[in-house]
């Protein structure tokens, strides 16, 4: 019997199917989270058009104004900022629950030595007069700036984030375990740091925040007055403002004169608009009340004055006193302390003030400028994220990185420092997290304990969204940043969305966890079940 | 096959090694030559598998001496073994299967510029070797940049030996590489394994189960039993019932036939 055979050629590469064109497209981790990113930016931009009116074009809406911009990615970047960390720890196999104590703790410690300053004392036992505990003062820095304040913080948690590693891959307790305790242990030891340094002198318990900081990041200098604050500089007596004014040269003047006149002609014809609105809507309530009591003739005067249109005298512009320019003046001078304008102050205030001189758009109701700018925290997020993006996909620790959450074995074998890896990656997360409390210390200027809360499961949710599988080894950081942009935009999308409960974000969110780690998982097994 | 007018690459002279009060190799002397396939045979427990870790550094030996081209050596970690050109294939391959051929071929030892672990890879260059390699020994790979899962277990063997030889292994010691393939990938192998013994420089320490593919590429058999060498012999000088009976540790198996049919 002759054993029938088909065509011996056949090659193993014969039995995958032919490639589309857009296959290649669809194979992308990130492309689940892309097409979510999309149906929740249209979702805020279409929900957030205000009621009555009609665009086909979703940036139309409340959602996408210069002032819903600025806030929006304020929360996408400072949740971006640790989803980062998260990230590339979860990437390596392991991962951090203690990041959210860690921004409680870091803000803390930053705002306390901004405050008080730092000293370093070693504690000892005396027995002159009695048992009691001495402090033995090392050294003292007593008015800190922000950048020795930064460094201090930056010490603390990234002897923590080592120590943790260093546990972990010493011992081999799961990371859960040991972060877990990190978690308890930062907030614990932050709580009774408030309380402790804010304790009154009757003895009483502090609170537990930090407030009554200056406005470090807009501390400017004025010749003549020295390092002052911005708004205490504006608030100086009018020959003061005037001797400043005096100081600057003529092509400023007449470059702030120009823009305060423009501002003040909108905001006049924008009352204008304003004035002209609330009449309507004062004729149009007595024509109902006139059509309740069936009053004809009033219906009819009342139709025609309101199809007639009314007539408001045109608001006039108000005049520009030296004293406006002077105080405009004063809020164009670059600040004093860049370190803590980097975290804490704005970016791109050019362009956001281009869109509003030129572009006719930065405009709120009053005429005024609506957002003057981005928090800079977007800045932070974005160097970071760029910096990461470097190292996982171009360098040599980058494939370290994949290697040790891959293959933990394999990559021990090849002689990578897998230990290292990790601790290093552990360090990192606790990196993020300071960077996180820096931006909300130095732009609020007050910490309290709280901060941060629940930050660490959010930011592993984004990363699993983002197309991160938590058992290590895959994952990108485009697809942990667009993980963070669902999570930060869904809870504004749910907001607008009219007789809904805006809680239904977190129904929303916690299904698109669920069905991402599904993907995720799915994808994966394609990858790695290839024999 | 064998050139024996060469310097044999690895000589092993009396290894003895113990644990404790437990002597896994009892005085084990082999040799193998340049292009030449040994094949180590022995059942479960004959301290193959010992033999291998101390010739890759992971123990060292208690007594007796190595000879690498000649030199005495003594490994005490991994590294030394793989620097004196010793290179381990385990039966798991140290692969990971969710990055890329090329990623895993120069896994901890990438080509980079660039201080430290932040150096950038060169990646056009890794990609151009990786296939250049792959090749010499057999398996043309189109892509380079595909994931490692996406490779049949043959085409890993063959990844994980190309990559041992470029980062210089003269001594190339397979640890049951056909166990866990199916019938076409384990001939693949072994076509590799015989395209690496063409290049006629490396000297290959084959450890296997399967005497059916031993006596398909080995030149000379050395079987182990109890940790002592119980017979060794050219392919051409040994037939396939004393191959089968040395690789039970020296009994028979017409007597197992008899207690069978029994």
């Amino acid at each position: 019997m002759k054993a029938t055979e088909t065509s011996p050629q056949r090659q193993e590469s014969d039995r995958q199917g032919d490639k589309k064109w857009y296959s290649a497209f669809f194979a992308r981790p990130e492309i689940g989270p892309l097409g979510v990113m999309i149906l929740l930016c249209g979702m805020l931009g279409y929900f957030s058009i205000p009621e009555g009116e009609f665009s086909l074009n979703p940036f139309a809406g409340e959602g996408f104004n210069a002032l819903g911009i600025r806030n929006n990615f304020r929360v996408i970047a400072q949740l971006g900022i640790v989803a980062l960390g998260a990230g590339m720890l979860i990437i390596a196999g392991e991962f951090d629950l203690s990041v959210g104590s860690m921004i409680g703790f870091a803000g803390g410690c930053m705002a306390m030595i901004l405050k008080w300053g730092f000293a370093f004392v070693i504690p000892y036992i005396s027995f002159q007069g009695g048992f009691h505990f001495e402090g033995l003062k090392l050294f003292e820095i007593t008015d800190p700036s922000p950048l020795t304040a930064l460094l201090i913080t930056l010490c603390f948690t990234l002897s923590f984030g080592w120590f943790q590693g260093w546990l972990i891959v010493k011992s081999g307790i799961a990371s859960f375990i040991v972060t877990l305790g990190g978690l308890f242990f930062l907030r614990g030891v932050t709580e009774v740091s408030y309380r402790e340094f804010n304790r009154a002198p009757d003895q009483t318990a502090g609170s537990t925040t930090v407030t009554e900081l200056p406005d470090i990041k807009n501390i400017i200098n004025i010749p003549g007055h020295g390092e002052i604050e911005r708004d205490t500089a504006k608030n100086l007596p009018n020959e003061q403002l005037l001797e400043i004014l005096s100081t600057v040269p003529a092509n400023t003047i007449t470059k702030l004169t120009e823009q305060l006149t423009y501002i003040n002609e909108k905001v006049a014809a924008n009352k204008t608009i304003l004035a002209s609105k609330k009449m309507i809507q004062t004729l149009e309530k007595s024509l109902e009340g006139a059509k309740k009591s069936g009053n004809d003739s009033m219906v009819e005067i009342l139709t025609e004055k309101i199809n007639a249109g009314v007539e408001v005298p045109a608001v006039a512009a108000k005049v520009v006193t030296d004293i406006d320019i002077a105080k405009a003046y004063i809020d164009t001078i670059v600040t004093a302390r860049p370190v803590a304008n980097f975290f804490g102050g704005d970016i791109l205030e050019p362009v956001f003030e281009w869109l509003y001189f030129s572009a006719d758009w930065n405009v709120n109701m009053y005429g005024n400028i609506f957002a003057k700018g981005m928090y800079s925290c977007l800045m932070v997020w974005f160097i970071i994220a760029l910096v990461c993006y470097f190292v996982l996909s171009r360098t040599q620790a980058g494939n370290w990185i994949y290697s040790t959450g891959g293959n933990l074995n394999a990559a021990k074998a090849n002689g990578v420092p897998t230990n290292k890896v990790k601790i290093s990656l552990f360090m990192f997360t606790a990196f993020c997290a300071t960077m996180f409390a820096a931006c909300q210390v130095f732009e609020v200027n007050t910490a309290d304990t709280a901060k941060g809360n629940l930050k660490e499961l959010e930011a592993i949710a984004a990363a699993v969204i983002g197309g991160v599988v938590l058992t290590g080894g895959f994952g990108t950081i485009l697809g942990i940043i667009l993980g963070t942009i669902i999570f930060g935009i869904a809870k504004e999308a749910f907001f607008y969305i009219p007789g809904i409960d805006g809680s239904f974000y977190r129904v929303f969110l916690g299904a698109v966890l669920v069905a991402a780690a599904l993907t995720n998982e799915n994808i994966r097994k394609r990858i790695i079940g290839g024999v | 096959m064998i050139d024996k007018s060469q310097k044999p690459l690895i000589e092993i002279k009396n290894l003895v090694k113990k644990f404790g009060n437990f002597t896994a190799l009892n005085g084990v002397s082999l040799d193998v030559y340049p292009g030449e396939v040994h094949a180590l045979l022995g059942d479960n427990g004959a301290g193959k598998s010992t033999l291998i870790k101390v010739l890759s550094g992971v123990h060292p030996a208690t007594s007796g001496n190595i000879l690498v081209g000649g030199k005495e050596v003594n490994f005490l970690t991994p590294r030394q073994a793989t620097d004196s050109g010793i290179g381990t294939v385990y039966q798991d391959l140290a692969l990971n299967a969710l990055t890329s051929v090329t990623r895993n071929f120069f896994l901890g030892r990438e080509i980079k510029k660039g201080p430290g672990p932040f150096g950038i890879m060169q990646m056009k260059e890794m990609n151009r070797i990786t296939i250049e390699e792959m090749a010499k020994i057999g398996i043309n790979i189109s892509n380079p940049e595909q994931p490692v899962g996406t490779m049949s277990g043959g085409q890993r063997q063959t990844l994980a030996i190309a990559r041992a030889i470029y980062f210089g292994a003269k001594i190339l010691i397979l640890d049951e590489p056909t166990s866990a393939l199916g019938q076409k990938q384990q001939m693949e192998v072994l076509k590799t394994i015989k395209d690496v013994q063409k290049l006629g420089h490396i000297a290959i320490i084959l450890i296997t189960h399967n005497e059916i593919h031993a006596r398909l590429i080995a030149d000379r058999y050395t079987f182990l039993s109890l940790g002592e060498v119980i017979g060794s012999g050219l392919a051409e000088e040994l037939g396939g019932d004393d191959i089968k009976r040395l690789m039970a540790g020296g009994a028979e198996i017409g007597d197992l036939r008899d207690e069978l049919g029994a």
